[in-house]
């Protein structure tokens, strides 16, 4: 099994262990990694604000990126820890390119190869308990893309289910959006914040201590607001919960 | 009645002075107050959690949920697709029943034909059942100012409408209009019209206004009601109200005045089965409305009760333009109001920021369909893509998206802004360019160097205010994932 | 204003131009999924359904053997509510119930829906109504109430206390049942489903009961 890697530019620039940890729990099952080092951004923010011409650029940017690596080096899969730019590249560019036939066939074969994270370890390779360890009691956040345009629902929750030590919590509300909405969470800052806030409510009440997304995206704008508040909550991304060689290791809001 | 209008200190009462246009604009500013109030709050989730688990229940208890989804998603389709001869055929049902049938292309048809038959009729009462029709084109205000000499007496019935109008306040929730006031607040509204004080008991409230709406209802010369469906084959208009007084408003008056917007048909009688259900479950969680009632034209031979008289005003009001085109669905939606229920930004400001008649979701994406997308500009910014909306959406109305192909025509008509097309052209070049992002990565290392303190960027200025203000941002790591992919993970 | 031919003209040309063709009808919380199990068996004792769905809607179902037991039922009830005027439906169902005069005996004078000078004096004055129904339907335990001569809209709808005596082979399962009944669109001047009390939950999600309608509902299914 050989599968490239799509590291979001934010992850890249700000999450990297995110990315370390994809690495490394994938390898230890067995899988063959390949990095293109000329990806960039899957162009969600255009997209999101309204510039889907600028959105096309970056996609088309993407796919040349990918379908170069595929025919170099074979893999069969695409697969990216973030529920949301895994929805950009394999729902949203064929809906961008609605009217460019050549693209449009372009972008729905390459998005049939991209699989968000926990989709690729339970579905793909049929892995719902990477034999992790960490003591905590965990909520899951589901980001919005993955919940409603994904559909994976209960592939993290399997596979948290299964780390030892850990206890995975309900709470409240669990599928309102956290708010963060890309660039929504700087037009609107009022009622996104209002919006993090209802979670983090939720979140004390649960009496967890860890929050868990597969979306990075989600959890710094949890995280920011959480530090704010000054709410002692340790906020994780699932790749680092599994990751075999950094098990305890998650930023404290 | 309608003189008795208490002042209301609330600023949706100004903006309906300055005429609609002016009042949609500011979103964000009057979703920047709405958010800080916690009554409103407490309000809203209330009326949102119990309507939601009502749905649930309900929803799960029919077994053809999906199948009746798509059921309606089709006949919507293919009654847009063929408008113009479903049009044709209701109006020669009605016709055919002995009805009457206007055809308006505006607001101002249909104030003016309302208008002309109460001046013929010299009727004084006019008794409404709640219609977003006729909020949408401000009918009560446009026929008390236009038809002034007539002093017509126009009175919502249904309860939460007339306390709304006895406040000078607007609706703010498709289902539930005033879910916004408390109970105190009720009490007081409805104790100054009865010139006495009243306690705020539901009960004693609800009975006042059954007794003093009752007077209006006997007395009324003309009803006015909307229309939550036309049947093209039948000519038979159909509403539902769970009190019972869209049933009145259509028993009582010797008059009975439809306005319907032209998107409400449905080719077949037996289509209503998929849309009544559909209705009742998601908009107020019951399996179907107290009064489902169905009305073809006027009273028949030897019928004692019954509008003499049925007038039915097909009203396109800026609905046809969105015919053949990528945002036809609009035109699907029943007025369920489930999309403002499940709506995140909804929960946190109520209705009356949206400004506009529709709020929520549908309300983010009808308002700048039929008003324009300068009247509307914040509106399709009011969401953050979650999708419960579309998740919801009972005939699969793809809501978001809708949202994002309007925030893409507003790019394209320039309404963007200066400052946010330099940004996503630089966006572009950056990402299309592995090498400038490097660069980037690196500058913005360097120039975050004296702006961060315990892990965190200091608050910024200019754009990145919106984020700093109310959360902490983290700096960018000292190495990239790409730099440790090159050194070797 | 605009006159028909040019407003349906102007509709004609836009549902033509383009042809918008939607990409997808999205999906997700709608598909069934384990945990959300969508099938519910068939009905199978209508009339317990029936009954069970208007007590949990707040109004008052019986099954009663024949007219007999009905009128007498209806004679407990009004003397309950101490009616002083029953205003009923002038049809076969109810000339056979017979309660026309042990209820005026009673002290309940009963008006009857035809030749009224202003059908307002007496639907309005009155303490009960009474009617029958054209179906009933058990999934909602709702009535489907024809309009017609003799058949007042009224009389189900403005009295406080509101008594609809069924037989009970009317009584059908499924609301698309009651639908197909009128497919063709062949319909009265007047249908409505009417299911249990009126209510409203306007004032603070509160159940307020009877608002513009009767808020006391009752069926009697017979046979
Ligand atoms: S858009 Fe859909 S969910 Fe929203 S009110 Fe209309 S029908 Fe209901």
């Amino acid at each position: 099994m050989k599968a490239a890697l799509f590291i979001p530019c934010y992850v890249d620039a700000m999450y990297p262990e995110v990315g370390v940890g994809v690495v490394r729990t994938l390898r230890n099952l067995g899988v063959d990694i390949v990095y293109p080092e000329g990806q960039t951004c899957c162009g969600q923010p255009a997209f999101n604000s309204g510039f889907f011409e600028e959105s096309r650029s970056v996609a088309k940017h993407f796919m040349d990126v990918f379908e170069k690596e595929r025919e170099k080096e074979g893999f069969d899969y695409i697969v990216c820890p973030s529920g949301s730019c895994a929805t950009m590249a394999s729902h949203y560019y064929p809906f961008i390119f609605k009217d460019l036939p050549d693209e449009r066939e372009r972008s729905e074969e390459l998005g049939h190869k991209v699989r968000e994270f926990s989709d690729f370890l339970v579905n793909v390779l049929g892995v719902g308990d990477v034999g992790a360890k960490m003591s905590g009691k965990a909520v899951f956040h589901t980001g919005c893309h993955q919940r409603r345009e994904l559909g994976i629902l209960n592939e993290p929750r399997e596979l948290l289910e299964s780390v030892g030590g850990l206890e995975l919590l309900e709470w409240e509300n669990e599928e309102l959006c956290c708010g963060f909405g890309g660039t929504f969470s700087v037009k609107m800052p009022e009622v996104s914040t209002a919006m993090a806030d209802e979670k983090i409510d939720a979140l004390e009440k649960s009496g967890a201590d860890t929050l868990v997304s597969c979306d990075s995206s989600c959890l710094m704008h949890l995280a920011g607001r959480m530090k704010r508040r000054q709410t002692g909550t340790r906020v994780m991304h699932l790749a680092e919960v599994l990751d075999p060689g950094n098990p305890v290791n998650g930023k404290v809001g | 009645m309608t003189t008795n209008k208490p002042a209301l200190k609330r600023d949706t009462v100004d903006h309906r002075k300055e005429g609609v246009e002016s009042k949609v604009e500011g979103f964000n500013d009057r979703a920047r107050k709405a958010v800080k109030d916690r009554e409103l709050h407490d309000s809203v989730s209330l009326f949102v959690n119990k309507t939601l688990t009502g749905r649930q229940a309900n929803l799960a208890a029919l077994p053809e949920a999906p199948e009746l989804r798509e059921k309606a998603y089709h006949i919507k389709q293919k009654t847009m697709a063929n408008l113009d001869t479903y049009l044709d055929q209701m109006a020669d049902a009605v016709e055919s029943r002995g009805g009457n049938v206007h055809f308006a292309s505006t607001g101002e048809d249909v104030v003016r034909y309302i208008g002309e038959l109460a001046k013929r009729r010299g009727s004084k009462v006019l008794a409404k059942s709640k219609s977003m029709a006729t909020e949408e084109i401000e009918l009560n205000r446009h026929l008390e100012e236009d038809y002034a000499d007539l002093a017509l007496d126009i009175v919502e019935t249904d309860l939460g409408e007339w306390i709304a109008q006895l406040a000078g306040d607007h609706p703010s929730h498709i289902v539930g209009p005033i879910l916004h006031m408390n109970k105190k607040r009720i009490a007081d509204v409805l104790s100054e019209t009865a010139g006495e004080e009243l306690p705020p008991d539901v009960k004693a409230l609800a009975g006042f206004a059954r007794q003093r709406l009752r007077e209006k209802f006997l007395s009324a010369d003309i009803g006015i009601s909307g229309a939550n469906f036309g049947v093209a084959e039948s000519g038979t208009i159909c509403m539902v109200t769970n009190e019972g007084n869209g049933r009145l408003v259509t028993s009582v008056p010797p008059v009975h005045v439809v306005v319907m917007g032209i998107e409400k048909l449905v080719p077949k009688f037996e289509d209503l089965s998929v849309f009544t259900q559909l209705l009742a479950r998601n908009g107020t969680g019951q399996k179907l409305t107290v009064y489902t009632n169905f009305i073809t034209g006027p009273r028949g031979e030897g019928e004692l009760d019954g509008a003499e008289e049925f007038h039915l005003i097909l009203m396109d009001n800026g609905r046809s333009k969105l015919l053949g085109t990528e945002f036809e669905e609009a035109l699907y939606c029943i007025r369920c109001g489930s999309c403002l229920n499940v709506c995140p930004v909804y929960r946190q400001t109520g209705g009356h920021a949206y400004g506009s008649t529709y709020s929520g979701p549908i309300g983010a994406v009808i308002t700048p369909l039929l008003k324009g997308d300068k009247e509307a500009k914040d509106l399709p910014h009011a969401s953050s893509l979650c999708a419960a909306c579309t998740e919801t959406c009972p005939v699969g109305i793809p809501l978001h998206e809708l949202l994002l192909k309007l925030r893409n025509r507003q790019v394209d008509e320039g309404l963007a802004g200066k400052a946010q097309e330099m940004v996503f052209k630089g966006f572009e070049k950056t990402m299309t360019s592995p090498k400038l992002l490097n660069i980037s990565t690196k500058a913005g290392r360097v120039a975050q160097k004296p702006m961060t303190k315990n892990g965190s960027l200091r608050p910024m200025p200019g754009p990145l205010s919106g984020w700093t203000d109310t959360r902490d941002l983290p700096p960018l790591a000292e190495k990239s994932f790409r730099e440790m992919w090159r050194e070797g993970i | 204003m605009s006159n028909r031919t040019e407003f349906l003209d102007s509709i004609r040309h836009r549902t033509q131009a383009g042809r918008y063709k939607p990409t997808k009808a999205p999906d997700s919380a709608w598909t069934r999924t384990p945990e959300r199990p969508f099938a519910t068996p068939p009905i199978e004792d209508p009339t317990a359904r029936f009954l069970e769905e208007l007590e949990a809607l707040g109004g008052h179902g019986k099954r009663v053997e024949d007219m007999d037991e009905a009128r007498e039922h209806i004679l407990a009830l009004a003397k309950e509510r101490e009616a002083k005027l029953l205003v009923r439906w002038d049809v076969d169902e109810l000339e056979e119930l017979s309660a026309d005069e042990p209820l005026s005996e009673a002290g309940t004078e009963v008006a009857i829906w035809r030749d009224l000078e202003d059908f307002r004096d007496v639907a309005a004055k009155a303490d009960i109504g009474l009617s029958t129904a054209e179906w009933a339907i058990a999934e909602t335990g709702s009535l489907v109430l024809e309009g017609g001569v003799g058949k007042g809209r009224t009389v189900t709808l403005l009295p406080p206390t509101y008594i609809a005596v069924v037989p009970v082979d009317r009584l059908l399962r499924t609301t698309t049942e009651a639908f197909g009944k009128y497919g063709g669109g062949n319909l009265p001047a007047n249908l409505c489903f009417h299911t249990g009390p009126s209510r409203s939950g306007d004032i603070e999600m509160s159940l307020a009961i009877g608002v513009h309608g009767p808020g006391d509902v009752h069926v009697l299914l017979v046979g």
